[in-house]
């Protein structure tokens, strides 16, 4: 039996569907076998950040609607194995869903897989309700600014008053050198401000532009900071300890400071 | 322009944004009105002016999460001169 985690942050464009495509993808290259779930009806994007478009045939409205069966609509991912995406419908609305109607596809994916990723949409409506309705876990993502963190506030009481425990907080596209010139909300402050368990910190990477145009999630660039990052929260959603570094800074002199503090 | 404007562009942005942060997630979190929340905070100023040197703006109001929970803190400066009376 495996776990339902939604991937959520109440303000748009914070990362959520990059986050779930590498957390997925990264889940499945370490040997789990995992479920993506698309749960922004009428606004899909998964299948397109995954380069999965052009399989996608059903939906989870024609699982709920009964058209097809689960195992049926579940596309299989190119180039990983035990990687299944289930895809939103596009020509629907977020109402034409119920919560208890997502809850038990989620239920039926967690039998047969060990991770069930549902990528939320933006905001506090219907949508959302339906991502979290199956959900046992949360991954709450933010960047380091005021409004995201704000947001993720408020979705944050919205999951505890649903009666979900386990909330963790990855906090994306964090710029060390913009944090070392107090230009940044530091990770120490965000944590201080939400008061909610870290699961990772993923440096900005502009390689994030260059994977999503190709369709090709950043972990399989494994050496890009953004992909070691996604690589170590997923390890760490597998129940290993795996630290979280300090943020090295990312400008040449920063490096260089690094580089000598390093030899002490 | 004086001399503290030269130094004022290096105003650290970061602590202005938790700053900021803190006092609007205070207000998210407790759900009442700017002036039920300064009426609270200027009567507890009141009350604890009877026992500390305190001015009306040194009490400070914030609400943190606790696991599940929230708690209300409220924060005032205190030091061997401002010792209970």
């Amino acid at each position: 039996m495996g776990k339902v985690i939604v991937i959520t942050s109440g303000k748009g464009g914070v990362g959520k569907t990059t986050s779930t495509a590498n957390l997925g993808t990264a889940l499945a290259m370490i040997g789990k076998t995992v479920v993506i779930v698309d749960a922004d009806v009428g606004l899909r994007n998964l299948d397109v950040v995954m380069g999965l478009e052009s399989r996608v045939v059903f939906t989870s409205m024609d699982v709920i609607e009964k058209r097809c069966e689960l195992s049926k609509a579940l596309v299989k991912d190119r180039r990983v194995d035990d990687l299944m995406l289930l895809a939103a419908s596009q020509r629907n609305r977020k109402d034409d869903i119920k919560p208890e109607q997502m809850q038990d596809v989620c239920e039926k994916l967690k039998e047969e897989y060990d991770f069930v990723l549902v990528d939320s949409p933006a905001g506090i409506e219907q949508g959302f309700h339906n991502a979290a309705a199956g959900a046992d876990e949360a991954v709450i993502i933010t960047t380091p600014d005021v409004s995201a963190i704000r947001d993720a506030d408020r979705i944050i009481g919205l999951l505890q008053n649903q009666g979900i425990d386990s909330i963790n907080l990855v906090l994306n596209r964090l710029s060390p050198s913009l944090v070392k010139k107090k230009n940044m909300i530091s990770q120490t402050d965000v944590l201080d401000v939400l008061n909610i368990d870290l699961l990772g910190v993923v440096p900005e990477d502009s390689g994030v532009i260059a994977s999503t145009n190709r369709g090709v999630p950043l972990v399989h660039n494994d050496r890009s900071p953004g992909a070691e990052a996604y690589m170590r929260i997923a390890r760490r959603m597998t129940g290993e300890r795996v630290p979280i570094p300090e943020m090295r800074d990312d400008n040449f002199f920063g490096q260089i400071v690094n580089w000598f503090s390093r030899k002490k | 322009m004086d001399f503290r404007s030269l130094f004022s562009r290096k105003t650290k942005t970061s602590d202005i944004a938790t700053q900021r942060l803190q006092l609007i997630l205070t207000q998210d979190r407790f759900e009442v009105s700017e002036d039920s929340m300064k009426k609270l905070q200027y009567e507890l100023t009141e009350v604890l002016a009877q026992y500390f040197e305190l001015t009306m703006n040194s009490v400070s109001m914030s609400i943190k999460r606790e696991g599940n929970s929230y708690v209300l803190l409220a924060d005032f400066p205190y030091s061997k001169s401002n010792k209970l009376r």
